[in-house]
């Protein structure tokens, strides 16, 4: 049991139950055999397991992308898999942020234009009013904050991968989500840009007192983490409780 | 907000988008131009028609017009007509068939009893038989008369009347010796085809019955004292007006008059009211039968029917190929975006994953149809707007330009290209640009909204 759950901080994040198959022909295979997991507010958790152990599937199931067989996730306080497809969606635009290994950047727009879509996204669901310029120059500033005050208006094809990390981490944040969802973050990294990179993700994590979900094979990134979870056959095979000074 | 903003970074960063725009432009420009041209061709054409003809017009059918031993008079029939509310004048004509040759030619009268010579050059014309006061104040023969032919028509041959009011007096340089020949008034046509000229002596040779059902070969010289143009090239090129006493002396006089010619006070307001009421009171006066077999009364669109319909149907075939023009564009839109949707799997599972929802995601790829619409419809409905009011220029520099006349305006007798902008047809033509697009878009933009973000994360 780790300090976060011995603490009255609440979880943020519950799955429960969660099962998982896929129907390949005529057979149903399950990945998942009954996953479940609590993030608290302001952790840092890391998912560790073998190739095909079923991480990805559990990752994008709690990050609202694919619907689990069976079970529940909640995310802030509502059962986000019994929700309507669009208020999933907002529940997906307003309270998770997502780092991707490969960037996925939208290719047509600069490094500022990339940060502002979630914001524009909140504004069509009706969430959040647009104001053009403070939004630009909060995004701006997020973006020199990062190390990018010359690459504010390059296009993802005119970035290095580093930059791009950077500009995604300042996509995810923008909104100020309750939890940041990373898959494998510094996997398409050297690794001196990988350190660089991940410096940022936790440095702001720790600033803002978000709840880290991190999904890695890199042990020295489980090490930075509050908490490391081990996936094996599609369950949860063992809780670190592993605390790391901040 | 940002499927607008996305949809039109999509447009502009693809080139290829351009090819869905310029067919749309293609395809709406077309419509515009064509359709407008036709439109101005069909109403240049239901002025001239209605020009050359009467707005309503009385006649035998056909069966009664020979074998009468008493040939009716026309004024009972005129007396009628003329106390009809709906008219404005009314005369009498007598047409009949003949052959035409000019000076020079052998006789014509014994030219008519061999075979094959009218295939010699000798046309055959339409000889009307006018009063010419009453004809002058029901027509627009005089207005015919008066006609220019276009500037630049270098095959024009008008002969111009000495006295509009008298076209059929001898004009002051006349031979004094010859009082014998009537004159007559000869299409444009005509006098070109058969190279006429002020005072040339054409022979024309008829058959004319004798009220018993015997047919009799007749024939007479007249001079040719002027020129009219209709603008029918039918009319200019058969018609020979003359006195009706000088055609009824070449139909030995057992014809009277063949028709009555009405103008309308007002033709469009009026037209089938007068038809029937016209119809009704010559009925009731005795002189039409109530069946309306012995004589027809008919609008100049009843006697042209058959041709306005040809040039109507031909305007609607004209808007279904082009129509086709913009399917063919829909299709590209189509193909366009299937590859962009293919090629965006990446980016929809982003926007997914940042909180899209499967109809938005929908919407920014039928926004793209709809911008392809918005530029190609917009720029097609301004050149083809443009080019239609401004088709004559465009077509002499043209002509011009490539050393051949494209529009001959000789064998329409326009001397400008007509063009008529109908903006319901615009706002149309644009609304079908739009429909056709998104509907085209709508197929990968409901592919793109089904497409399983993982899937589409995944996808490299």
């Amino acid at each position: 049991m780790s300090d976060f759950a011995a603490s009255d901080q609440p979880a943020v994040l519950t799955a429960r139950d969660v099962r998982k198959a896929f129907q390949v022909g005529d057979r149903s295979i399950e990945i998942l055999h009954g996953a479940h997991i609590d993030l608290y507010q302001g952790e840092r958790l890391c998912l560790m397991g073998a190739s095909g152990a079923g991480k990805s599937t559990f990752l994008h199931i709690l990050g609202l992308l694919e619907e689990p067989t069976e079970g529940d996730v909640t995310i802030g306080g509502k059962d986000a898999w019994r929700l309507p497809s669009s208020d999933r969606a907002r529940l997906r635009n307003q309270h998770l942020g997502f780092v991707f290994q490969f960037y996925h950047l939208l290719p047509e727009l600069s490094a500022v234009e990339n940060v502002l879509v979630p914001a524009m996204i909140a504004h069509a669901h009706g969430d959040r009013k647009m104001d053009r310029a403070a939004d630009k120059s909060r995004a701006r500033d997020l973006l020199v904050k990062f190390g990018l005050e010359k690459r504010l208006d390059h296009r993802p094809g005119q970035l290095s991968g580093g930059e791009r990390q950077r500009v995604a981490v300042a996509r995810a944040l923008f909104l100020d989500p309750e939890i940041l969802i990373a898959d494998e973050p510094t996997g398409n990294l050297d690794t001196a840009t990988g350190e660089a990179v991940l410096e940022l993700l936790l440095d702001e994590q720790r600033e803002r007192n978000l709840s880290l979900l991190l999904v890695t094979h890199d042990e020295r990134l489980s090490a930075r983490c509050d908490r490391t979870l081990y996936m094996e056959d599609g369950q949860i095979q063992a809780d670190t409780g592993v605390v790391i000074p901040h | 907000m940002y499927k607008s903003f996305l949809s039109w970074r999509y447009l502009v960063a693809r080139r290829t988008n351009l090819i869905g725009i310029a067919g749309i432009t293609v395809g709406v420009g077309a419509l515009i131009l064509i359709l407008s041209i036709m439109t101005g061709f069909l109403e240049e054409t239901k002025n001239t028609l209605r020009g050359s003809l009467a707005d309503i017009v009385i006649e035998p059918s056909p069966y009664d017009r020979m074998d009468t031993e008493e040939p009716p008079e026309p004024g009972p029939f005129l007396e009628v007509v003329r106390k009809n509310q709906y008219v404005a004048g009314a005369t009498a004509h007598l047409t009949w068939g003949g052959i035409l040759a000019r000076e020079g030619y052998a006789s014509a009268a014994s030219s008519a009893g061999m075979s094959g010579t009218l295939g010699n050059g000798m046309p055959i014309v339409q000889l009307i038989g006018i009063d010419v006061e009453e004809e002058l104040a029901s027509t627009d023969f005089e207005a015919a008369l008066l006609r220019e032919p276009p500037a630049g028509d270098l095959f024009a041959r008008r002969i111009a009347v000495e006295d509009p009011k008298h076209p059929f007096r001898a004009p002051s340089d006349a031979p004094s010796d010859d009082f014998l020949r009537p004159w007559v008034v000869v299409g444009e046509r005509v006098a070109l085809e058969n190279q006429l000229h002020r005072g040339s002596v054409i022979n024309v040779a008829t058959i004319a019955f004798d009220g018993k059902g015997n047919a009799a070969q007749s024939n007479r010289e007249y001079r040719v004292a002027a020129t009219f143009r209709s603008g029918e090239n039918e009319a200019d090129s058969t018609r020979v007006y003359m006195d009706r006493d000088a055609l009824m002396d070449l139909l030995g006089d057992r014809m009277n008059f063949s028709q009555i010619v009405v103008r309308l006070e007002d033709y469009d307001r009026d037209k089938d009211a007068a038809r029937s009421s016209l119809g009704e009171d010559l009925v009731a006066a005795g002189l039409l039968d109530g069946r309306g077999l012995k004589w027809e009364v008919r609008t100049w669109e009843d006697l042209r029917k058959n041709f306005l319909a040809a040039v109507e149907n031909e305007r609607l075939l004209m808007a279904i190929m082009l129509g086709l023009v913009l399917m063919v564009a829909g299709f590209t839109v189509f193909a366009i975006l299937s590859m962009m949707v293919t090629e965006k799997r990446r980016d929809i599972g982003t926007l997914t994953a940042l909180g899209a929802t499967p109809n938005g995601i929908m919407v920014l790829f039928l926004m793209i149809g709809f911008w392809d619409a918005l530029l190609g419809a917009s720029i097609g409905a301004t050149l083809g707007t443009l080019g239609a009011l401004n088709i004559d220029a465009i077509e002499r520099k043209l002509s011009e330009t490539i050393g051949f006349q494209i529009f001959d305006r000789n064998v329409y007798m326009f001397d400008h290209i007509p063009a008529v902008v109908d903006p319901s047809a615009v706002v149309l033509f644009v609304l079908g640009a739009f429909a056709c697009a998104l509907l085209f878009a709508a197929v990968p933009a409901w592919r793109a909204a089904r497409m399983h973000p993982i899937d589409a994360l995944r996808y490299e």
